[in-house]
């Protein structure tokens, strides 16, 4: 996977950075407009990450380039502008998402990985770990050959887990996950706890093993046990 | 009290002391003259009287006298009489009445004999002048009162009617509004002076205001991209294994106050959005499938505190955007999820006119004069108070109603279409 973080803070540029890596991706940086739109025309990428204020030009501008040179690229707009209006200009001028500052870098990576997923495999495609297997477009879950039937959130939270997998995800990006960034409910984030505990014991009573692992009261993660 | 009012009472009030003081100043002099005149044909006839004992040795007889009366006296020896003037009363003869007269005293010698010579004439005449002196004067006044009320109530009226304009437009003056105080030109120099004052400040309060928007704008979006770097190195810091339950714990803490930090920016960024009228794209949405989703997306938080949910409603149509009726649900939700207690209740209720949203809840009923203020809270609340700010702005922002009214211990929202 070939992603492209266009994005002008250092920091957090690296902390996105370090946060994809991680799998043997190629993941490149630009941080200035001149750079970016010179990696833009140069190469091709899965996943192009744009901060939309930049310094030496405007961040939609580089949208309108990639549109203009007819690339295939998948666009994640990352902005601290929370406008709405920034947010119809930019999907109705082609980028596939929108994520406002600040974010949580697993709901970033289940993100990116949905735009992939949507850019490489058309609508239908299949995503797998192990002995799961998830039928994106009929969003029916398998473990191993048998269907195991989850509710929405449940189903919701295995793809964010899969997308997330090997990292600890906190219970709050979660809870934003599911419920939504808006639900403004900051005190406790208990409540997630027994989908979890639903979406875990479904999935061993299908006969896979315990992938999910709860992180020093903080979140969870999913990997191998 | 207005000011024509008070400057009328004032106007008058002078007014009347002033024609007052001139009216008692005016009958005491005319008094004076025509006693003055009186007294001097008293003393004519003082004088004939002593001219003609001169003549003829003896009194004139009382009855040749036309216009007064005369009457003799005689006096016993040694007593003496001092010639005096006063006022009495005249019998006329020929109307027979009492008028009010004047008289003279005064001693003649006639041969040994001393007489007490009494002169008496009517003041009718001259107390008939003064009266329609009087009478005039009076009329002059009332008169004079008269039109300087009609003056006041038309005159001043009229004159004072930019005044009024440019008071009404100060009453409907608001901050948010784009257009300028616009205000007509008169022709009196100190209301035009006026309103270039008040155009001027509107428009120093409207920049200042603006000021302090962007400001809280540009403050509020430069503190996303730090909160995004936070953000973004305690979800590194967390992949940072082994960690203990202790570190564990302080990062779950930051992250909370991060939390909460982006929600208070965002927050303030969608206040200021909802009052630049920065969300006007509208549609026609319905309500009832609204609530019944967010009641549904809720309910996982709802069945987290045992709350019991109910609803009652019927099909409503309302007109406006999608994302602030989100938000407007939402925190009318949150809010009655978040301050309720383990077990309690919500009740919505919606029909034609109103939406109706009641909950149990911690606290004894808010202050319902604050409970829609920026930052008013419980202080027991994790909130930030912005909440319900925000459900104000929006409800504002579609010329809706809200109210709030805490009865048999049930906190109620009622939201007027």
């Amino acid at each position: 996977m070939k992603i492209l973080i266009i994005e002008d803070e250092e920091e957090l540029r690296e902390s996105i950075h370090a946060y994809l890596k991680v799998e043997g991706d190629v993941c490149e940086q630009a941080m200035d407009y001149p750079t970016a739109l010179e990696k833009i025309s140069l190469y091709s990428y899965d996943c192009i990450l744009l901060d939309l204020s930049l310094p030496g030009g405007d961040g939609m501008k580089i949208l309108e380039e990639i549109k203009k040179m007819g690339k295939q690229d998948g666009v994640l707009i990352i902005s601290a502008r929370n406008s709405l209006d920034d947010r119809l200009n930019g999907l109705g001028l082609g980028a596939d998402d929108y994520l406002v500052k600040p974010f949580h870098l697993s709901e970033l990576k289940a993100r990116i990985m949905a735009i992939v997923r949507r850019k490489n495999f058309g609508g239908y495609n299949v995503m797998s770990f192990q002995e799961i297997a998830i039928d994106l477009m009929g969003k029916e879950v398998k473990i191993e050959g048998q269907l195991l039937s989850l509710t929405k959130k449940e189903y919701d939270l295995l793809i964010y887990f899969i997308a997330n997998q090997g990292k600890v995800i906190t219970k709050n990006a979660i809870a934003e996950h599911l419920w939504g960034d808006e639900m403004d409910l900051s005190d406790d984030f208990d409540f997630i706890y027994t989908h979890i505990k639903n979406l875990r014991k479904k999935m061993i009573e299908a006969g896979s093993k315990d992938y999910i692992k709860s992180m020093y009261g903080v979140g969870y993660k999913f990997g191998m046990p | 009290m207005k000011l024509a009012e008070k400057y009328n009472r004032a106007n008058l009030l002078t007014s009347l002391i002033v024609l007052a003081i001139t009216g008692i100043i005016y009958y005491v002099a005319i008094h004076f003259i025509l006693t003055e005149k009186m007294d001097k044909d008293l003393v004519i006839e003082e004088r004939e009287i002593e001219a003609y004992v001169k003549n003829y040795g003896r009194l004139p007889s009382p009855g040749d006298f036309l216009h007064q009366k005369v009457a003799y006296e005689q006096l016993k020896d040694g007593q003496s009489i001092e010639r005096d003037f006063y006022y009495s009363e005249f019998y006329n003869e020929e109307e027979k009445e009492l008028e009010p007269g004047r008289n003279l005293s005064t001693t003649i010698t006639v041969g040994k004999k001393n007489y007490l010579v009494t002169i008496s004439k009517s003041r009718a005449e001259a107390e008939g002048l003064v009266r329609i002196i009087f009478l005039i004067t009076i009329g002059v006044t009332i008169l004079l009162l008269v039109s300087l009320l009609l003056i006041n109530r038309l005159v001043l009226n009229r004159i004072w009617q930019p005044f009024y304009q440019t008071l009404n437009r100060m009453k409907a003056f608001n901050l948010a509004q784009k257009e300028n105080m616009h205000s007509s030109h008169t022709k009196i120099d100190e209301f035009n002076e006026l309103n270039t004052a008040v155009a001027t400040m509107a428009e120093r309060v409207k920049k200042d205001y603006k000021e302090l928007k962007t400001f809280t704008d540009n403050a509020s979006h430069e503190m996303m991209t730090p909160l995004a770097v936070i953000n973004a190195k305690l979800d590194l810091l967390l992949q940072e294994s082994p960690l203990d339950s202790k570190q564990g714990a302080l990062i779950h803490e930051i992250y909370h106050a991060v939390n909460r930090l982006s929600r208070l920016s965002s927050s303030l960024l969608l206040l200021a959005k909802i009052e630049n009228k920065l969300l006007t794209e509208h549609e026609t949405l319905d309500l009832k499938q609204a609530i019944e989703e967010k009641a549904l997306h809720f309910q996982e938080l709802m069945q987290n505190k045992g709350i019991q949910y109910s609803q009652q409603l019927q099909p409503k149509e309302i007109n406006m955007s999608k994302y602030l009726l989100d938000i407007l649900l939402n925190n009318l939700f949150s809010n009655s999820i978040r301050h309720n207690y383990q077990g309690g209740r919500i009740d919505i209720n919606l029909s034609e006119n109103k939406l109706v949203i009641s909950n149990t809840g911690n606290e004894n009923g808010l202050d319902h004069q604050q409970v829609f203020e920026r930052f008013y809270k419980n202080p027991a609340s994790e909130g930030m108070g912005l909440g319900l700010a925000i459900v104000k702005q929006i409800v504002n922002l579609q010329k809706f109603e809200i109210s709030y009214v805490y009865q048999n211990n049930l906190h109620i929202f009622t939201l007027f279409f």
